[in-house]
């Protein structure tokens, strides 16, 4: 994807840095209600690279996540991710930013109840004009070991099974990052195993950057770098 | 993305069970089945009316004059306008000879060019004019006499044989309000009869068939220019039944817009069920928009599904609407068939979509501009959305249909007042709603739990108190409503029939054999009271300032409370003021009064002409006209029910005009047996061959039927209407009690009784429904006092037991409502709610 090679600041990488991200901030609510979430966050992330993002609860990291991922519109600061400035960007331009370039897996899964496993995987691709969405989506869903489960609603699969759907959903547009959200927090300790498996597996196999929140050490370390939050700002930036 | 992805999407997320959209589907299936209903039937007769308006009235024009035929002058201008055809009605007795049996009817005497258009027929077949001493006979004539075809048939002095019985009479409708059964014969037997004389009742009319190059409009006009004094009623093809044409109208008129208040009223289902489906698609909208999906994809997929369902909806709509439009018509004892018109279907289904397109706006608007996140965290706190944008979508959508109902509706001044009269309604309940809102922000914190707690529901983020006070009120107004407009027409059925009305009235009693009269009478029923008064007939020419008096012949519109300047009416002179009649201005006349001829008025008829005593009023009485100096105003008790002039002259004024009496006869109550009505008719028939009597019953019941038909069509357009109401108030409650299913549960963690909660949601629709009931009296009533008095013209007689009875029924529907949603909630453990919340 033609955006700039780029060295990512305070690291020294040698892939062009996919997300970079500058004295972040995000405050919610007005007046007295108002509340600092995120205090001048700076994070610069290489194509390719695993991170986890780490921190109590309410340390911003969630928050963090949605903005990288252009959820949410940072309050300040600058913000480009695949070469776009995200920071400029109307909800629906960041949409269509999105759109090929940025998955994201969350913890409750989120597909959509009405439609079947391929639907929901061959609704981004769809979103994007691909002609031929159905047959990538089972491509993908085939590749996260749901060959079988094809035509099956959500509400008919179990938690391992829909998060599988999300991230076969999440990886078939083929993006350049892929952010989690404690993408095995809703699940059993055998089953969230299996998942992280397939997640790392697959976005290695992709070549896509992984953004990965998390509350689990282990978890965490399975990522070649841990960012740790606390109060809205990082506290720590380090390899694994 | 394109309009076929997000069909595609569309479909995928719509379930075709219309789960989630029921209630949208309820309420737009009863508006267009309602507005199609209303249309077709009212399309239907309108074009019946129109299509049949020359066989109604028998020729393209009508002549018509009271008390004496046309003069050469005349004749010769009709002659040379076009074919006429001229006849004679009247009221007379028909008796068959032999047998005790007489009853009243209405002679019809045609010449043989009659019926110069549509097919006469008798049972058996088409048949023309009578001619010689036959008679064609109504079925109302062969029962009450007994007489078949070939019997003998005595009216006036002429013996006629019954011919056939009449099958279909094609201008009947045309004729107006009949005071008997028909019967036609030809005008040698009329002549026979003796009953046509100077000062008799009779009416002549000449139909004209005009070429057909030439406007009836244009050549009546041009006749009555001519002749502006002759005291003719005209009539043409276009308006055959003015009367008949006016009611269908106006009916039309107000059950379109009983549709349209509730198709409005289903707007509000229609928003409700839009923002609680939208709202159930919350956590979709978000997945839609991470996935890459922007606000315009959003709107599109989502308005793919609603139109979807509005288009079935419509489609349903209008199938019911064509389908119950033979019942409708039944009810208003109009055979229509099946119909299925595309004009007024079109129009329902414009209608139809127009309001769920607006209603719909505002949802999904806001579903449209909320950002993902903020929908994730908008459980609680209403997140930030454009209303301008909404609120512009929203105006434009009523505009339309604004614009549509009054470019489409007949009296567009009308249309135009129930519709502002709508908004204002809609803005005093959003009022209502704010204010409840503010209020119960300010409201001291009762020391009870559950009554802070329902106050706190009232205003508290999230509240629905805007949407339940809008959709509580405009129901409990639509049952305050149809109530006072229900006891209202059943007051005023009541009163068509006076507590004391004459049991006959007798026209054309020779002055001379009054004594006769009134000592027969009193043979077969002693104890009768009988008035007789003078009666003639004449038409009123000129009124207003000797100096400047105005000819009605060039008035462009005759005033609403005028009517006795259209055609002939009856008129009379008296020594004492009539019974039943109370001065309000001027001086009754002294008796044996010879000075000018002086005349007192209606009070209702001298404001609507702006009329002052001492003006003076011009009257043509059998060709000849007679002027008058107003002396006093009166005011007429019309409910009486009695002989009831516009116009009593003093006696001097019109005593040596040739004329006969009328009389009303009253019968002692052990009289009121069918064996006295036969000794009655039949003696008069006898005695006084050429009078004729009206029973005063059937006449009655012809009038009541009239306006119990009318009953029943408002009946069954509120209906639609409450029903609508009861469907959005279901649904209302519904989105409510979603919004209460949060709160329950936690409640109910932290250990509150299934009776606490049930206690709060009581109180608070307690609260809500205390303070809408009255203020729905107030608009309810308000609402149905300009139904009553302005657009059927009848009186405000409301029955205030029955609407607070109403009104409780609806308070107690809501409570029921809202308890029986409840249930399912507190039957439903914490745990299971917080879980899938």
């Amino acid at each position: 994807m033609p955006w700039p090679l780029k060295v990512c600041q305070f690291r020294v990488v040698t892939r062009p840095c996919i997300i970079d991200a500058r004295a972040l901030t995000l405050s919610l609510g007005t007046g007295d209600g108002r509340v600092e979430i995120l205090r001048g966050v700076s994070l610069q992330v290489a194509a390719g690279e695993t991170l986890a993002l780490l921190g109590p609860s309410g340390s911003g990291k969630s928050s963090l996540l949605a903005v990288l991922a252009g959820l949410e519109r940072a309050s300040g600061g600058t913000l480009r991710v695949a070469g776009q400035d995200f920071t400029a960007m109307s909800e629906d331009s960041l949409a269509l930013a999105r759109r090929g370039r940025i998955g994201i897996v969350l913890q409750a899964f989120h597909l959509l109840p009405t439609m079947t496993a391929l639907e929901n995987v061959a609704t981004p691709l769809e979103l994007a004009g691909e002609s031929s969405a159905l047959a990538r989506a089972e491509a993908e869903l085939v590749a996260v070991g749901l060959g079988h489960r094809l035509h099956h609603y959500p509400a008919q699969l179990s938690g391992g099974e829909q998060q599988r759907v999300a991230i076969a959903r999440a990886l078939a547009p083929a993006p350049a990052i892929l952010f989690a959200d404690e993408p095995t927090g809703n699940l059993d300790h055998a089953t969230g195993e299996a998942v992280a498996n397939l997640l790392f597996e697959r976005t290695k196999n992709a070549g896509a950057a992984l953004v990965m929140v998390t509350h689990d050490e282990a978890l965490a370390h399975r990522c070649g770098r841990i960012v740790r939050l606390a109060d809205g700002e990082i506290v720590a930036d380090a390899p694994a | 993305m394109n309009w076929r992805t997000a069909w595609k999407l569309a479909r995928r997320g719509l379930d075709w069970r219309f789960k989630g959209l029921r209630l949208l589907l309820a309420c737009l299936i009863l508006g267009t089945a309602a507005l199609s209903a209303i249309g077709t039937l009212t399309g239907a007769i309108e074009r019946e009316l129109r299509a049949r308006g020359r066989d109604m009235l028998g020729g393209d024009v009508e002549f018509a004059l009271a008390g004496r035929p046309a003069n050469a002058a005349e004749s010769r201008a009709m002659a040379a306008l076009g074919t006429v055809s001229e006849g004679v009605r009247l009221q007379a007795m028909a008796q068959a000879p032999g047998r005790a049996a007489a009853t009243p009817v209405e002679l019809k005497a045609v010449d043989p060019r009659w019926p110069l258009y549509g097919t006469f027929s008798l049972q058996g077949g088409p048949a023309a004019a009578p001619k010689g001493m036959t008679a064609w006979i109504a079925p109302g004539v062969a029962d009450r006499l007994g007489v078949k075809p070939g019997d003998a048939l005595q009216i006036g002095a002429a013996r006629l044989t019954v011919g056939g019985v009449i099958a279909s009479e094609p201008d009947r409708l045309g004729e107006g309000f009949a005071l008997g059964p028909t019967v036609i014969v030809s005008r040698e037997a009329l002549t026979a009869s003796g009953l046509v004389r100077a000062g008799s009742m009779a009416r002549w009319k000449y139909r004209i068939r005009v070429p057909q190059t030439a406007q009836p409009q244009a050549v009546a006009d041009g006749f009555t220019a001519r002749f502006p004094d002759g005291g003719f009623g005209v009539r043409t093809r276009d308006k055959a039944s003015p009367g008949l044409d006016r009611f269908v109208s106006r009916m039309g008129q107000f059950l379109t817009l009983v549709a349209l208040a509730a198709l409005s009223i289903a707007g509000i289902g229609i928003g409700n069920g839009v923002a609680s489906y939208l709202e159930a698609r919350r956590e979709s909208i978000a997945t839609l928009k991470i996935l890459g999906a922007t606000s315009g994809d959003v709107a599109r997929v989502f308005l793919l599904q609603l139109a979807c369902a509005s288009a079935l909806a419509i489609a349903i709509g209008l199938a019911v609407g064509v389908s119950v439009t033979p019942l409708l018509g039944h009810a208003l004892a109009v055979e229509t068939g099946l119909v299925i018109d595309g004009g007024a279907l079109a129009l329902a289904a414009i209608y139809g979509a127009l309001i769920a397109m607006t209603f719909a706006a505002p949802p999904l608007l806001r579903a449209r501009q909320t950002p993902a996140m903020a929908l994730m965290r908008a459980r609680v706190a209403g997140a930030a959305w454009n209303r301008r944008g909404a609120a512009l979508a929203v105006a434009a959508g009523l505009a339309g249909i604004a614009g549509l109902a009054v470019i489409t509706a007949p009296q567009k001044l009308l249309a135009a007042g129930f519709l502002g009269g709508a908004a204002a309604l809609f803005g005093v309940l959003w009022l209502v709603g704010w204010g409840l809102t503010k209020a119960a922000t300010r409201w001291p914190a009762p020391r009870d739990p559950v009554w802070r707690m329902a106050l706190g529901n009232l205003h508290r983020p999230g509240a629905q108190t805007g949407a339940l006070v809008l959709a509580l009120g405009f129901a409990l107004s639509a049952f305050v409503l149809l109530a006072a407009v229900e006891t209202s027409l059943d007051a005023n059925i009541a009163r068509s029939v006076p507590a004391r009305a004459p049991d006959y009235f007798v026209l054309d009693l020779p002055r001379e054999k009054a004594g006769d009269f009134r000592a027969l009478v009193n043979r077969v029923a002693p104890g009768a009271t009988i008035r007789t008064v003078p009666a003639l007939r004449g038409t009123i020419t000129a009124f207003g300032p000797a100096e400047r008096m105005t000819r009605v012949a060039d008035l462009i519109q005759i005033p609403d409370d005028a009517w006795a300047l259209k055609g002939d009416r009856g008129l009379t002179y008296a020594e004492t003021l009539p019974e039943g009649n109370a001065l309000t201005a001027g001086q009754w006349w002294p008796a044996g009064y010879a000075g000018p001829p002086l005349v007192s008025v209606d009070e209702k008829l001298a404001q609507a002409l702006g009329l002052k005593l001492g003006d003076r009023i011009t009257i043509t009485l059998l060709g000849v006209e007679r002027s008058a100096t107003i002396a006093s105003f009166r005011r007429i008790d019309w409910d009486t029910f009695g002989f009831n002039y516009v116009l009593v002259f003093s006696p001097n004024a019109l005593a040596d005009a040739p004329h006969n009496l009328a009389a009303t006869i009253e019968l002692p109550a052990r009289a009121k047996r069918p064996a006295v009505a036969r000794a009655l008719l039949s003696g008069l028939v006898r005695a006084l061959p050429s009078s004729s009597v009206i029973e005063v019953g059937p006449v009655l019941s012809q009038a009541r039927d009239i306006l119990v038909q009318m009953g029943t069509a408002v009946l069954a357009a509120a209906s639609v209407a409450v029903l609508a109401g009861m469907a959005v108030l279901a649904g209302a409650i519904a989105a409510a009690r979603e919004a209460r299913r949060y709160d329950s549960a936690v409640l109910r963690v932290l250990g509150a009784s299934r009776g606490q909660v049930l206690g709060v949601m009581l109180a608070e629709y307690g609260l809500l429904c205390g303070a809408l009931a009255l203020l729905a009296l107030g608009l309810g009533s308000a609402v149905g006092w300009a139904v009553v008095t302005q657009l059927f013209d009848f009186e405000w007689l409301p029955g205030w037991t029955a609407i607070g009875a109403v009104l409780a029924v609806g308070v107690s529907l809501v409570m029921a409502l809202a308890l029986a949603g409840s249930a399912a909630v507190l039957r439903t453990r914490p745990a299971q709610v917080l879980r899938e919340l």
